[in-house]
């Protein structure tokens, strides 16, 4: 891992220069210019509004049609995009951005403070329902100092405001577009990014184009960039193996060892922080008991998970939602597979006979209910009798999500851990569905965000974590590695853990 | 039964419908292992000794759950008939019996019904009353009515006036008693015959709307969902999408050849 310890202050308070390349080792040779790349992708991408949007392929698609003020980077730190440098003052309440002169939109206007003000107030207003709202909501007011100088004052100290205005959907749209019906943007985005729209079929292929005046010059390499939607699994891998397509945008377990060992393919595992996570209602019986959710996290083997759910494919995690990616992640014990110590514990929690309990599973993505299906067989030895009952996902979403007491979730990796802890475990959480609302936990995590001192902050997260590992609010059996496939004479694609930024400008074709 | 034994078909789809209903029967029995017991050092298997089928994603024993499948999968192809049949025997009875424009009416509406195809007759349902066992057997059955209606009057009319149906009228019976001792008792055979050929269809719509997600869910054995959760697998296994396929196929034909050979028996005018 690169050491945080050093640069992260240099980057919360000080400059960041513009011409910082994010991508360590980009690839071999010369980057040559032109080539058409072709992405497969299996979920459409339904709009291009990068206010609200949240597909998988929605994300590749904005990250080349637009601009934020930074964009994060493979190591985690926000990097400058249209922001040059930044500067936070105040004790990280007020913080200074300086925009990259002469950048223009797609249709020529021109990128400035104005925009910069207007796309965030747009983002604050609940009705854009942008879900960068929540993120951003610390924010009391942005205002154009200068054409090129914008200046954002916080509510609340927060040291990692440069990271949270790079979220995937507080990108900079024109000043314009306010003007004008919101939902223009879903079909017409207009950009600064360094590819915009030529072809747009939601139910069949996204053509982008090179834009000439792109900010970094040079770049992009690629003349155009085609995505084409696959509703069939199998019909994806087998246009990948031929070579219709250049790039599988994600890979599955099941078929990523067939793939990697197709040749002229060359398969990209990402550890990432995403997980799935057993979800323990704690304002009523059964999981009121921390030693029923003990027992339910020692009756289940992690590896054996990982093996046989991921194929290999993840780490097993011991339930702190915080993986290696992040900065401050704490030593966690393993939990090692114990079934006659958890029905000790359950016998003890008052269950001698073992607690009968259904665990319901969406079907998106597969392994929500593949989880289900094997910890039900796991912890049966220990005494749970657990009967699984999966459903399609709108249903899950509508019933069950967020109201029932025991059932499968699952979450991409935040770019910190204050978005990981206020997704989920803050008393105010936006997602938070288990009740476990621990006071001391809340003011760790709010002393943590207002914290510059690194080592403080590491201490106060560390904390936080320590309470997790406690009170296991989740049970997470492991984390998902992010999988991607390319082959032969592409170069320089990648994905990152967050699966928000892919940095396609820098992607080029060695191939006659 | 002995006309059964001279048609070559007709011994085919008994044999094979004799292997299902041993799986229905003795299924849990014949079973060597627990069906959703992992095996995880044997997973995605071919066959072998230990696994007479091999094994799926989770290393759980194809054979045995092949066997415990059996009844869900079929006993679901059954229910729906029967309850196809007698829904549309009913309405089919009463519409041939009546006339008139009731019969007129009920056959338009049936005749409306019946543009639309089974399969998607069963998804429109299934989409309306949500996923399930219960709402996809009732979704087949639903979806078979209008058709089964349609033979059950066809075979009405046609029995309607013959000389001892006419003969009971002037005797003056009542209704109930011609339409129960008299049409029914006849018509009844043209109506099994074409059950039975429907447990067939019901079976493999009942697999389809399994593999769909609409159906039973995971972890059942039901085995249109074996073949949609193995589906993924199905490269570096062919075996997990192979058995359940290849039973749902014997199940399905065996159901089809006995119906036509009984079709052909109960027919006087195809007899040989």
């Amino acid at each position: 891992m690169i050491d945080f310890a050093i640069t992260r202050r240099g980057v919360v308070l000080g400059l960041a220069a513009a011409s910082t390349l994010p991508r360590v080792a980009l690839g071999q040779g010369t980057p040559r210019r032109g080539g058409t790349l072709k992405i497969s992708h299996t979920t459409r991408i339904a709009t291009l509004n990068v206010l609200q949007l949240s597909g998988p392929a929605e994300y590749p698609a904005v990250d080349m049609i637009y601009s934020g003020l930074t964009r994060m980077g493979a190591d985690l730190r926000p990097m400058p995009d249209l922001a040059e440098s930044w500067e936070g003052a105040n004790e990280a309440r007020s913080f200074t951005f300086r925009l990259r002169p002469g950048v223009t939109f797609h249709d020529g206007a021109p990128c400035e403070a104005e925009d910069v003000v207007a796309t965030f107030k747009g983002i604050l207003d609940p009705a854009t329902a942008s879900p960068a709202r929540s993120v951003l909501s610390m924010i009391a007011d942005v205002v154009a100092v200068d054409p090129l100088t914008v200046r954002f004052d916080l509510n609340i100290s927060y040291a990692d405001f440069p990271t949270s205005v790079g979220h995937a959907n507080a990108r900079i749209v024109p000043r314009a577009a306010w003007t004008r019906p919101i939902e223009e943007l879903n079909t017409q985005p207009n950009g600064t990014g360094p590819f915009r729209v030529e072809t747009y079929d939601s139910a069949r292929l996204l053509r982008l184009v090179r834009n000439e005046n792109y900010f970094i010059a040079g770049q992009p390499y690629l003349d155009a960039v085609e995505m084409y939607l696959f509703p069939d699994l199998a019909a994806e891998a087998s246009n990948f193996l031929s070579g219709a397509v250049d790039v599988m945008l994600e890979v599955q377990q099941a078929e990523f060892a067939r793939i990697a060992a197709a040749p002229g393919v060359s398969a990209l595992r990402v550890p990432s922080g995403r997980f799935i996570n057993v979800v323990m209602r704690q304002d009523q019986p059964p999981f009121d008991d921390v030693r029923v959710r003990k027992a339910l996290a020692m009756a289940v083997d992690r590896q054996l998970l990982v093996d046989i759910v991921l194929e290999g494919l993840g780490r097993p995690a011991y339930d702190n939602p915080i993986a290696p990616e992040y900065r401050y992640q704490i030593e966690t014990p393993e939990i090692p597979y114990d079934p006659a110590a958890a029905r000790a514990l359950l016998s003890e929690a008052g269950h001698p006979d073992g607690l009968k309990i259904t665990l319901v599973a969406s079907n998106r993505p597969a392994i929500r209910g593949q989880v289900a299906i094997a910890i039900k067989e796991m912890a049966r030895a220990a005494g749970f009798e657990i009967e699984v009952e999966s459903m399609p996902h709108d249903t899950y979403l509508s019933n069950v999500w967020m109201k029932g007491n025991f059932y499968m979730g699952y979450w991409g990796m935040q770019p910190t851990e204050d978005g990981a802890f206020t997704l989920l475990f803050t008393s105010d959480a936006a997602f938070q569905d288990t009740e476990w609302k621990n006071a001391e936990f809340d003011a760790l995590v709010a002393r943590g965000r207002s914290t510059l001192d690194e080592a403080e902050r590491a201490q106060l997260y560390g904390q936080a974590q320590e309470l997790i590992l406690r009170d296991t609010p989740y049970l997470i059996p492991f984390f998902q590695d992010v999988l991607t496939a390319y082959r032969e004479g592409v170069v320089g694609w990648g994905v990152h853990p967050l699966s928000r930024t892919f940095y396609v400008e820098q992607v080029w074709l060695d191939r006659a | 039964m002995r006309e059964l034994l001279r048609h070559p078909p007709g011994i085919a789809g008994a044999v094979l419908l004799a292997l299902v209903a041993v799986a229905v029967l003795l299924g849990p029995w014949l079973a060597p292992y627990d069906p959703q017991a992992f095996h995880p050092a044997a997973r995605l298997q071919g066959p072998s000794a230990a696994y007479w089928l091999g094994t799926d994603q989770f290393g759980r024993d194809l054979f045995s759950r092949l066997m415990h499948g059996a009844r869900a999968t079929i006993l679901f192809g059954l229910g729906a008939t029967l309850i196809g049949v007698a829904a549309g025997a009913l309405i089919g009875v009463t519409a041939g019996v009546t006339g008139g424009w009731v019969d007129s009416l009920i056959m338009r509406i049936l005749d409306g019904l019946l543009a639309v195809p089974d399969l998607l007759f069963a998804l429109l349902i299934v989409t309306v009353l949500g996923g399930g066992v219960q709402q996809a057997m009732l979704a087949v059955a639903v979806a078979f009515t209008p058709g089964m209606a349609r033979i059950a009057r066809a075979a009405v009319l046609s029995i309607r006036t013959r000389e001892y149906v006419l003969a009971a009228i002037a005797r003056g019976e009542s209704a109930a008693w011609i339409i129960g001792r008299e049409v029914l008792p006849n018509a009844v055979g043209p109506i099994i015959v074409e059950a039975t050929i429907r447990v067939a269809f019901a079976i493999m719509i009942g697999a389809t709307l399994g593999f769909l997600g609409l159906g039973a869910q995971p972890p059942s054995t039901e085995w249109g969902l074996m073949v949609a959760e193995a589906r993924q697998f199905m490269f570096r296994n062919p075996f997990v999408v192979a058995v359940p396929g290849v039973a749902i196929a014997i199940a399905a034909m065996g159901f089809n050849l006995f119906g036509d050979a009984l079709r052909d028996i109960l027919d006087p005018r195809r007899r040989r």
